[in-house]
């Protein structure tokens, strides 16, 4: 199995680094937490909406993935 | 290997359900979702209702599911025999449980299964998230697996039947981190592996005059590297950016960035606005022509290259902007139309959305 390609690491090196850093900023308590619970902040896409929108691009688009589930699961190759 | 039986589908979702409902207090939380579909674009229209389900489940659990049909009427060369139109449904249905431990991890599984006359798959999963720094980050892990299964006998095949296998492997690994009271930031990282069939059975390819069947590779790799931002900004207005990386080994390379605003407008009513970009490379075996001594051939529109541009708008009520009572007035509808501009084959399309969400007690 091939390794894992120089641009996906670079982007995944570079995310990784800006993650920690800016989480090492603050640390937010959790009575400070009201707006981040609010549903455009946790999920604005709900299950349904992001489920055909996965399939969609996967039978249209030949660079699917990214969503931490499969595409596929029809007879669109 | 061929996948599971339609009872026994069913029996895994079944005891999905059963299980989680097992350890149910006197009452939880679910919310039930109807939602509606279609799809327009040149030679493909899409139907696809579908319903979604969630509930809590005890102090600790989480369990959902959902069942859709698809219904498709197409006369795309990409799904069937050159200019001949057909129509076909699909069913799936899957469910998943999601269990927080020690109130620091939560493990979960979940499954799906899809049929279509000539299209069987199925793909388990499992994850586990843990949380860290008092919450402010979530590391997550996920992994699964897939088996499709091609039959197909349609006339319109042109060497007799066709069966075919495709296995799936998934990993992926995540983090989410709160950076301020009003910005959260996140990252995903998918690894896949394909074995099996990739091409269409039904798709030709001229090669110097003569159609030949499609070739593909028998195995792919694709990475796919996702970031996003959520930051919550004046007035009730929320920006959600994100970007995500692909390439795989053979060839594709992909860019999609994206950007979506939600607006509270008022109590009870929510506009959202989204675009969405996405660039690809074709894979390094597709070309418009072919030669005879050419081992791999295509004529998959998908591993092209291309850009499409998406815009989409959508509207969100609830029930209490209207004036509902009680529970009714947390009822949700929401429509969404988006349109796609895409510079290949598939030419333009043309999207909808409506839905009801109800939430209840049980």
């Amino acid at each position: 199995m091939p390794p894992v390609s120089r641009l996906s690491l670079c982007f995944i090196l570079v995310t990784i680094v800006a993650t920690t850093a800016l989480g090492a900023c603050a640390r937010v308590r959790p009575y400070q937490r009201g707006t981040l619970s609010k549903r455009s902040m946790t999920a604005d896409v709900d299950a349904g909406e992001r489920r055909f929108g996965q399939h969609q691009t996967g039978s249209r688009e030949g660079a699917d993935g990214g969503t931490g589930e499969p595409g596929g699961g029809c007879g669109c190759n | 290997m061929r996948g599971p039986s339609t009872a026994g589908a069913l029996a895994i979702v079944g005891a999905v359900v059963v299980l989680g409902s097992a350890a149910a207090p006197a009452r939880a939380d679910g919310e039930l979702t109807m939602r509606g579909v279609y799809y327009k674009e040149r030679s493909t229209r899409v139907i696809q209702p579908m319903l979604d389900g969630k509930g809590t489940v005890g102090d600790n659990g989480e369990v959902d599911g959902h069942l859709l049909v698809d219904a498709i009427t197409s006369a795309s060369v990409a799904a069937g025999a050159a200019g001949e139109a057909f129509s076909e449904k699909r069913l799936q249905f899957g469910g998943g449980y999601l269990h927080r431990v020690m109130d620091r991890f939560r493990l979960g599984a979940s499954g799906r299964w899809s049929r279509e006359p000539d299209y069987d798959s199925w793909f388990v999963g499992a994850r586990g998230d843990v949380a860290l720094a008092d919450d402010n980050t979530v590391i997550g892990v996920a992994g699964g697996y897939g088996h499709d299964l091609i039959t197909s006998n349609a006339p319109n095949m042109r060497s007799g039947g066709f069966e075919g296998e495709l296995t799936t492997k998934l990993g992926s690994v995540s983090v989410s981190q709160l950076v301020s009271p009003r910005l959260v930031i996140g990252a995903t990282y998918d690894l896949i592996y394909l074995a099996g069939v990739q091409h269409s059975p039904y798709r030709s390819v001229r090669v110097d005059g003569v159609l030949m069947p499609e070739a593909h590779p028998r195995t792919r790799l694709r990475h796919a590297a996702a970031a996003s931002a959520r930051w919550s900004g004046p007035g009730e207005t929320t920006f959600i950016a994100s970007h995500r990386v692909y390439d795989d080994d053979w060839g594709i390379l992909g860019l999609t960035p994206e950007v979506r605003i939600v607006k509270e407008v008022d109590a009870g009513l929510e506009v959202g606005l989204r675009y969405r970009f996405h660039w690809q490379r074709a894979a390094d075996f597709y070309q418009d022509e072919y030669a005879p001594d050419d081992q791999l051939r295509s004529d998959d529109v998908k591993i092209s290259g291309f850009t499409t541009h998406t815009l989409g708008f959508k509207l969100a009520v609830y029930g209490r902007a209207l004036g509902l009572p009680e529970r009714m007035a947390e009822w949700r509808g929401e429509v969404i139309f988006e349109y796609v501009d895409q510079n290949n084959r598939f030419g333009n399309a043309g999207i909808a959305h409506a839905a009801l969400s109800v939430p209840f007690e049980y």
